[in-house]
């Protein structure tokens, strides 16, 4: 009984959480949503007395957001595609071969887990600079092309899978590069689609070094959009910020909710975040 | 049983990678102006209006596309952007940045003939605006310069016993005003105060918003505001110590004004502040949609700045945003015909009555509407009064010192005297370093 | 083409656990040939992320590192020796000791205080009941959204006169506070924004690790009578620490290098109470066009991630033993 009564208290508890976790996107969406007059009401309105769409109007006609959609999907697109593709290789070539220089090479990769964009920023910046690559696509995705962490969770999955299948697949005369996309691979998908599901998540969210790089309205890509379109000072517009978050956030959060149970077993799984 | 491809796959994806900037490179006859995004100066969202430049593209054959970018990170963008030679062909800048350009050699002069023309043509305030010693000049001056002023909420001042006609001339004054204008809920919380301040953000706005009590108070930026080297900050003495400590008084004795209303403007069109000083223009141009219970003359209104004392002479900032051609621009002859063609004489008269703004040629001043507008009148009687932005080449760093100690001392991190001495200690670091 | 890669190609796998190739003299011709393609498949397959990452990455770390001792200006293309004087600059530099401090102070708040939040979330989480998953998905939520965007919520909420945490004071009628426009409730608010933020990823992590704790040891522990706050302690706790190391370091390393929320709640105001190492050294590159200094701030920064990555070294190998 006492058990029982515990159980119930988790449960209020952990859901009592649960409301002011999502009080924030709960908020964002009234405020895009309602009246202009009720957003400053108080005390405040739980629920629009009618749904109004002219923050979304005001906000959609402000900056160009298919834009912002088409750039952060071109750099997400192509830092995944690529850190992936070569991540599967290196993972393979360092999980399956031996070669000189093997473990120097490893280290030096995942040593770079140890010096962020945050703190190469500057000397990156001068040598796109110098290159003519400031405000580009490659100067966004320069630091991005590949990956220590799917290397390193590639390379971890494929000593896990039985070699056998390796050997006889070269027994029947496939070569490496067959080995690697045809059977290795698909034995590894799971890894893999987490992987490539965090690196996308980080890549789409990615700000620090896009908001360097980027100088043109028509480069930017959604985090330094929606940065960008917040009055610095003003406390006025509140509805139209709004909108513009959701119209950021929402297909985001609309493949999580599709998606919540993948997503969150890929984190648990590879530990990244 | 063909192999796949494999280099080939790699090949591909190695080319597509290197000529994505390529295929999305920009066309050649574009000509692009940098401007600053949101309501800091009333006169840039004039450039979203797509006709504006129509005559002169249809003239040239060419694309005028003009670009927003955020006040705050507007000057960073614009110095990456110059380093990696990719910067716009026309800059629309803050006037008070034009030292920081010039200190990194990065601005193109204006053509020495052209210039003569234009400073005999012009008003003498805007003569004032352009001139950087000996007929010199980096860029044109916009039309509507940003002349400060104290805005009032005639309502307000109904509602709270004052004379709706006659702002605070002086300092106690302000304080008296502020006071009475202030409106507290029944915890005590201030819903409204009697004066906003500007206390966040970027340090020139914040310098910007306080400059006339520092200079009404007889301090300065630097001792000789008009030199582009050398000298000496201005500010670390009884009259700096005196213009800060009127607004820590106002926060913290009288409670008056409060640290929870970072946007001086926003919160007056909202009704959520009673007074506040910073360009009128601004107030101008968003006020008929912000606030249109609150229309020009018989809603708010503007004048000069508080003195200390009675009697003593007016002071109030006197800025412009300048049409400026940086050295790495790729099209610069196009960009000065651009910028010539936007500042001409008949140009000045058709924008500025368009915009409500006020023009800057002599003769566009006689004409209607100006010559009756009893705004532009206003703006004008306010005018003689204005002083621009010390030139010297340190100033981005005097004012990062300035707006850091305006900072320190309204947030009680330092006390008025710690603040403006560390200021003082930076300002001439800037001021060396920008001498070599 | 089709037979020489199989045999070398069953010795590679185990060759690379340990064994030197060519080691016990008689291998083949056609064996070592296998080799010698095998060193030319390894050094391809590697060579492109060798390439992204010693373009992008190694060269500009190096570069910081070379850059650090000298006075850059770019737009003038001008390098000038300096020696170590931007470093000695550092330690006389007030706004940069401000923003070590408080990344430290936010690092030193946010690390234990999500870290905790979410083994406390995972333990309550970790029996089925009804509608856990919808309760997990809620947590986790905050995680998969950018930064930017959910600061910009944030950003709404604090704001003073309207927002959501000044109304429900007004609510209760106690006094409103200014939130990110106070030097002193700007970093609170921050690091307040950031544990809403990252308390999801820290529960599913502890709840991945708790499925890796035994049943049988809860058993035991309750028939000698032990109770939950027991079992906590006793079992719970100590077996998760590995988890715990990983969370710790893994977060600290990422708090070391926030920018995100703080460039869009204050950009690093009031005041400079809120301004961290990225933003500073963003502010110094970008804005102040000093690139020597601010690559000495992040020589600096770079400093504080090692010292986190030796000690994730330090404690791994402990419970590697331990385990």
């Amino acid at each position: 009984m006492a058990r029982l009564a515990g159980r119930a208290m988790v449960v209020v508890v952990l859901a009592g959480g649960a409301v002011v976790m999502i009080l924030p996107f709960y908020w964002m969406l009234v405020t895009a949503v309602s009246p202009a007059p009720e957003i400053t009401a108080f005390p405040p309105r739980w629920v629009p007395s009618r749904i109004v769409w002219d923050h979304f109007r005001e906000a959609w006609t402000t900056a160009p957001w298919p834009v912002y959609y088409k750039n952060s999907a071109v750099v997400a697109v192509v830092s995944v595609g690529c850190s992936m593709f070569f991540g599967l290789f290196a993972g393979y070539a360092f999980a399956v071969y031996s070669f000189p220089l093997q473990t120097p090479l490893f280290l030096l990769i995942l040593g770079t887990l140890m010096v962020p964009v945050q703190v190469t920023s500057v000397a990156l910046y001068v040598l796109l600079a110098r290159w003519g690559l400031v405000d580009t696509y490659t100067g966004i995705l320069a630091p991005n092309l590949a990956s220590a962490f799917a290397v390193f969770l590639i390379r971890q999955a494929i000593r896990s899978i039985p070699i056998d299948l390796v050997d006889a697949a070269r027994m029947d005369g496939a070569g490496e590069v067959r080995i690697v996309l045809g059977i290795v691979a698909p034995l590894i998908k799971p890894v893999l689609a987490a992987v490539a599901m965090i690196l996308f998540l980080n890549s789409w969210n990615d700000f620090l070094w896009p908001v360097i790089v980027i100088n043109s309205e028509h480069m930017r890509t959604l985090p330094v959009g929606i940065a960008l379109f917040k009055d610095p000072y003003g406390f006025i517009n509140y509805g139209p910020l709004m909108a513009a978050t959701v119209i950021a956030v929402a297909p985001m959060l609309a493949a999580y909710a599709l998606s919540q149970r993948f997503m969150i077993r890929g984190v648990a799984l590879t530990g990244m975040k | 049983m063909g192999r796949p491809p494999w280099w080939g796959v790699l090949l591909v994806l190695l080319l597509l990678v290197a000529g994505l900037p390529g295929a999305f490179a920009q066309p050649k006859t574009t000509i692009t102006i940098w401007y600053p995004a949101g309501d800091i100066t009333a006169s840039a969202f004039h450039f979203r209006d797509p006709t504006l430049f129509l005559p002169f593209e249809v003239a040239h054959n060419v694309k005028v596309e003009p670009v927003a970018l955020v006040y705050d990170t507007m000057q960073q963008k614009i110095f990456a952007a110059a380093a990696a030679r990719d910067v716009a062909d026309i800059l629309f800048v803050d006037q008070s940045w034009v030292p920081g350009f010039l200190k990194e050699d990065m601005l193109e002069p204006v053509d020495p003939a052209k210039a003569r023309r234009w400073l005999d043509s012009v008003s003498p305030e805007m003569v004032e605006l352009s001139d950087y010693g000996g007929g010199k000049m980096f860029g044109y001056p916009q039309y509507g310069i940003d002349v400060y002023g104290i805005t009032w909420n005639k309502a307000h001042f109904r509602e709270a016993g004052l004379d709706p006609e006659r702002p605070p001339q002086t300092w106690d004054e302000l304080r008296d005003y502020a006071k009475r204008l202030t409106v507290r809920d029944a915890a005590g919380n201030i819903t409204r105060v009697g004066y906003a301040i500007r206390h966040v953000g970027h340090p020139h706005g914040v310098v910007h918003k306080h400059l006339w009590a520092i200079w009404a108070a007889g301090a300065d930026l630097v001792d000789n505001p008009l030199a582009l080297k050398g000298g000496q900050p201005k500010f670390n003495n009884p009259a700096g110590r005196a213009a800060l400590k009127l607004v820590h008084d106002m926060i913290y004795v009288d409670r008056s004004t409060s640290l929870a209303f970072p946007d001086p403007r926003a919160a007056f069109l909202r009704g959520i502040a009673s007074m506040q000083i910073s360009e009128t223009v601004s107030i101008r141009a968003r006020q008929p949609r912000e606030a249109p219970g609150m229309p020009w003359g018989t809603g708010w209104g503007t004048a000069l700045p508080p003195v200390p004392k009675a009697g003593m002479r007016p002071v109030t900032n006197l800025n412009a945003w300048m049409y400026t051609v940086p050295r790495q621009a790729r099209n610069k002859e196009l960009a000065w015909r651009l910028i010539e063609w936007v500042n001409s004489e008949i140009k000045d008269y058709e924008l500025a009555k368009r915009f409500e703004a006020t023009p800057r040629f002599k003769a566009n001043w006689a004409k209607e509407p100006f010559k009756s507008d009893s705004y532009a009148q206003t703006l004008l009687k306010m005018y003689p009064y204005g002083r621009k932005y010390p030139i010297n080449l340190g100033l981005n760093g005097i004012m990062d010192a300035l707006g850091a100690a305006i900072q320190n001392a309204w947030h009680n991190r330092m006390s008025i005297e710690e603040a403006l001495a560390l200021a003082d200690r930076q300002a001439r670091q800037a001021i060396l370093d920008a001498a070599k | 083409m089709t037979l020489p890669s199989s045999p070398a190609g069953r010795l590679a796998p185990r060759l690379s656990r340990g064994a030197t190739p060519g080691a016990g003299g008689g291998v083949s011709r056609v064996l070592r040939r296998a080799y010698r393609r095998h060193y030319f498949h390894a050094y391809l397959f590697v060579a492109p992320v060798l390439i992204a990452f010693g373009l992008f990455r190694v060269w500009p770390a190096v570069q910081t590192l070379y850059f650090s001792l000298f006075k850059v200006e770019l737009l003038r293309g001008q390098l000038t020796f300096v020696g170590l004087q931007n470093f000695a600059d550092l330690v006389g530099d007030a706004i940069f000791r401000q923003a070590f401090v408080n990344t430290v102070i936010y690092a030193a708040v946010i690390v234990p205080v999500a870290a905790g939040l979410g083994l406390g979330l995972a333990v309550l989480c970790h029996e089925p009941f009804r509608g856990r998953e919808v309760l997990k998905a809620i947590y986790f939520a905050p995680m998969v959204t950018s930064t930017v965007a959910a600061a910009m919520v944030w950003w709404w909420l604090y704001n003073p006169q309207y927002g959501l945490f000044n109304v429900f004071l007004r609510l209760l009628h106690l006094p409103t506070s200014s939130w990110l426009l106070s030097s002193t409730m700007a970093l609170p608010s921050i690091i307040l924004f950031s544990v809403w933020k990252t308390l999801g990823y820290n529960m599913v992590i502890y709840l991945a690790g708790l499925q890796g704790v035994p049943q049988e040891f809860y058993e035991v522990a309750t028939l000698d009578g032990a109770g939950a706050w027991q079992r906590f302690w006793r079992i719970t706790l100590p077996l998760l620490a590995p988890v715990t190391a990983f969370i710790l370091i893994y977060n600290g390393i990422f708090a070391f290098q926030v920018f995100d929320q703080v460039f869009v709640l204050t950009g690093g105001g009031p005041a400079n109470s809120t301004n961290v190492v990225v933003l500073e050294l963003y502010r110094q590159a970008f804005q102040r066009y000093r690139f020597g200094y601010a690559s000495a701030q992040a020589m600096v920064l770079f400093l504080l991630i090692l010292g986190i990555t030796l000690l994730q070294f330090r404690v791994s190998r402990r419970y590697e033993v331990t385990y």
